[in-house]
């Protein structure tokens, strides 16, 4: 015999998907019109607008970005380079700081946790900041100046100290101690095998972070070579507005600006990788998060 | 517990205070101040420096000099190989090199400033949209009085005392700039050949420019007429792009008059009467009513985002706002390119119509040595050769000959890759360059230079023969930021939907307007500028 549902179980469900099904609307609707207008010619989006589906379809926009490749998969190469290292990198400080500040025989884990929560709340602002890199490091120009300064955050550091509280029971290491074991026998043998998730959550938000990133490459490159993916799409868009806002005043040559199409062709070209490695981490974000949602 | 409390709650008030002091928003101005300060103490040891140097005439190269020169935009392709080429030269002149760093198009505001107060570069580009004027008082950049004298007396020649004069600050030259005179004069680009086709008038009054558009409305009901935006008309002028036609009602010293509705005419700039109180403005306002009833342009052009290539792709027969001969050329290649033969475009600067034409302002584009720079002497020196040196400039504007570009036998200037230009025309973004003796003609600078050649006979008939009187002053409105962003928020809010006709009522819209306006302490504003603006006309004799 069916389970008959209640009425009212039947009117919910009606509500929440519905309301659900409005919602992902809403989110994949424009990424449908990026992509749609990708493969548009640029003349039909100038004089009829975007549509749902390409009317006048073309690959003129993809073969413009492929004829030179170079500089966006340099720009893709860069990236990479800075999210894996940046990502490896942040990931082995990140834990073992939060290893660290999570043993209670540490006598100043309270000072030290302190000097990294207040940076969380007070920062020096900008222009110190910057100066910092540029003037007093002499960091300008180099790659090292892209991917150090997001190492370590104090989110993901709080994340991380708690992740490891609450997985690892004080008993267990304090039995491996009395086996013998050193601090970084513990750290990697028991402490570490139990941390996936908690690593996945971590290295996603840092790996994203690295992949997002325009700002660093805007404020610390001095050669092309070295630019961001995000940002080489950024500066585009802006190069566009900047020229066309400059040719009021002066006369320059505005020949070479991109096409509408072209530039939601880049959009797509960039957002493409991570769309697709999304599904994938997910589960690990998701869990992560909540695993870590109880501070303190 | 109550300790604890307290301990909190003192915590709480330093932060909510941090907060606050850290919100305000702090202009790059102030930081430069700043900057000033700590680096007032390394000026003096240059000064003294500069003192020895007169005496011995001849400047001393001994020592190899790598210097930096910070420009606008992107880097070009071949960056390395025209730098090496130049330094080649350099070195063998003046024992000195030079590395071009570039902004970006990325925030390049902040940037700029963030360039300046850590010092790192010698020679920065100027202009007045990069607050020349306010940078250079709160001290930013070297004096060059002095220098130009002893370093660089053929730089000075070349670009004239004139040109020199208009970039003073406070009586000093902070800037060397460009040798090369543009005619940036707003206007009407419009279709000659619809014009030709429907027999309508040449659009050079407000009269004939609405016989001229309603002439094609009536022949062909479904062409756009007008895209008009607000993009256009930012800041203190207009609020609505289509309020730029008044221009050509009014020999206003500026386009679009002067800040906060005031306006003064280009013979008596120091003169400065009322614009948005005055009768003239209400039955300008009518009539941009008429207009918008009409159908010129949208009923949505309030909040439509601007398309720039409306006019390029036939959609609109007119462009009125943030026109200038260059953007003419470009319609007229745009035409070419996209297969329209049949269409073609014309230009009325408003100028041509009140007497009003002048060129750009010297502060367009310029050049600078940025304080606490080490080598000021040889940083002058280089680009008194990057300027003045025919092989130089053309390397450092173009590129290398045979690689980049060729000239042909009419001496026209041809990129040789020009479907994706490894250095590009002025590919260094060094408009501060410029040197009419050595500029090379594109192409298409064959129609705007008999443009500019028009322009120029017309500009000497002015009272105030080719001078840009406007552009070279800056306002400093410390006192009266609050209201500053009152007066710009009714704009946005009141003022531009009267501009583009879109009320019920004028007259009672106008009256709200002008409320707000008193309300948001326009007055306050307008004695700020008045001002400061009657100083800067006393000061370079514009009466």
């Amino acid at each position: 015999m069916k389970i008959k549902k209640a009425t009212s179980t039947i009117i919910f469900e009606i509500i929440t998907y519905g309301l659900l099904a409005i919602g992902s609307l809403v989110c994949v609707f424009p990424f449908i019109i990026i992509l749609s207008g990708s493969f548009t010619d640029n003349v039909t989006i100038l004089t009829e607008g975007y549509s749902i589906l390409p009317r006048n379809f073309t690959l003129s926009a993809y073969e413009t970005i492929f004829r030179a490749p170079k500089d966006i998969l340099q720009a893709y190469k860069m990236t990479l380079y800075y999210t894996v290292v940046g990502t490896a990198i942040g990931l082995i400080m990140i834990t073992l700081t939060g290893y660290v500040i999570s043993r209670r025989e540490f006598k100043y884990r309270n000072q030290v946790s302190f000097l990294i929560y207040f940076t969380s709340i007070f920062g020096g602002g900008m222009i110190p900041w910057y100066l910092m890199y540029a003037n007093v490091l002499n960091l300008k120009g180099s790659t090292f100046a892209i991917w150090f300064p997001a190492l370590m955050s104090p989110f993901l550091i709080i994340l991380m100290r708690t992740f490891i509280v609450g997985s690892v029971p004080e008993a267990i290491t304090e039995s491996a101690k009395i086996d013998g074991a050193g601090h970084f026998t513990i750290f990697a043998k028991i402490v570490m095998p139990v941390l996936g998730p908690g690593l996945a959550t971590v290295g996603l938000f840092l790996a994203l972070g690295y992949w997002n990133d325009w700002y660093r490459s805007s404020m610390f490159s001095t050669n092309s070579e070295t630019w961001e993916l995000q940002f080489y799409l950024y500066d585009l868009l802006n190069a566009t507005t900047a020229l066309k806002q400059m040719s009021q005043g002066t006369s320059i040559s505005t020949a070479q600006l991109p096409t509408e199409s072209v530039k939601l062709a880049m959009a797509v070209v960039a957002t493409g990788p991570v769309l697709l490695l999304y599904p994938f981490v997910q589960k690990y974000f998701v869990s992560g998060i909540t695993v870590g949602a109880v501070k303190g | 517990m109550k300790k604890v409390k307290r301990l909190v709650s003192i915590l709480l008030v330093l932060t909510m205070v941090l907060a606050l002091t850290g919100c305000g928003s702090k202009s790059a101005a102030d930081s430069l101040d700043e900057a000033a300060i700590t680096e007032t103490a390394p000026e003096e040891t240059t000064s003294a420096e500069e003192t020895t140097e007169t005496e011995a005439a001849e400047l001393d190269t001994s020592e190899r000099v790598d210097l930096v020169f910070y420009v606008m935009g992107d880097a070009p392709a071949d960056e390395k190989m025209v730098e090496d080429a130049i330094n080649e030269i350099l070195l063998e002149r003046v024992n000195a090199t030079i590395d071009m760093q570039f902004s970006t198009w990325t925030d390049f505001q902040q940037k700029y400033s963030l360039e300046l107060t850590a010092g790192s570069a010698d020679l920065i580009y100027i202009a007045n949209w990069l607050n020349y004027g306010q940078l250079a008082t709160s001290g930013a950049f070297e004096e060059l009085d002095g220098l130009l004298d002893t370093v660089a007396p053929a730089l000075k020649e070349t670009v004239g005392e004139a040109n020199l004069n208009m970039c003073r600050v406070d009586g000093k030259i902070y800037a060397v700039p460009c040798a090369w005179a543009e005619y940036v004069c707003n206007g009407i680009k419009y279709r000659e050949d619809l014009r030709v086709k429907y027999d309508l008038p040449v659009p050079d009054s407000l009269e004939n420019f609405e016989a001229y558009l309603l002439g094609i409305k009536e022949n062909d009901p479904n062409q756009g007429l007008l895209t008009v935006t607000t993009e256009e008309s930012q800041g203190f002028l207009t609020a609505f792009d289509a309020a730029w036609i008044f221009n050509i009602k009014y020999p206003w010293v500026n386009t679009n008059g002067l800040p906060y509705g005031l306006a003064s005419n280009y013979d008596t700039p120091a003169d400065v009467y009322d614009y948005w109180y005055s009768d003239d403005f209400v039955e300008d306002m009518k009539l941009m009513k008429k207009w918008a009833d009409l159908g010129f342009w949208s009923k949505s052009a309030l909040s439509d985002t601007n398309n720039s290539e409306s006019y390029k792709n036939g959609l609109c027969v007119a462009e009125i706002a943030g026109q200038n001969p260059n953007k003419q050329i470009t319609a007229l290649q745009d035409f070419k390119n996209d297969g329209h033969d049949d269409w073609q475009s014309e230009y009325l600067a408003y100028g041509e119509v009140t007497n009003t034409i002048y060129p750009g302002h010297a502060t367009q584009n310029g050049t600078a040595i940025v304080r606490g720079c080490k080598n000021p002497e040889r940083a002058l020196k280089v680009l008194e050769i990057l300027m003045t040196d025919e092989e130089v400039n053309r390397l450092v504007q173009y590129g290398i000959e045979g690689v980049h570009y060729e000239i042909d036998d009419q001496g026209i200037y041809h990129n040789l890759n020009s479907a994706s230009p490894t250095f590009a025309y002025e590919g260094f973004n060094t408009w501060a360059l410029r040197n009419g003796e050595f500029k090379l003609p594109q192409e298409t600078d064959v129609v705007l230079n008999e443009m500019f050649d028009k322009y120029e006979k017309l500009g000497e008939q002015t009272k105030f023969p080719n001078v840009n009187i406007y552009n070279g002053f800056s306002e400093n409105y410390d006192a009266y930021q609050a209201e500053r962003t009152a007066v710009s928020n009714v704009m946005k809010q009141y003022l531009a939907p009267l501009q583009a006709g879109l009320v019920d009522d004028v007259d009672a819209a106008v009256a709200e307007f002008r409320q707000k306006m008193t309300d948001a302490g326009i007055e306050v504003c307008r004695d700020g500028f008045k001002e400061q603006w009657a100083a800067y006309c006393e000061e370079y004799g514009y009466k």
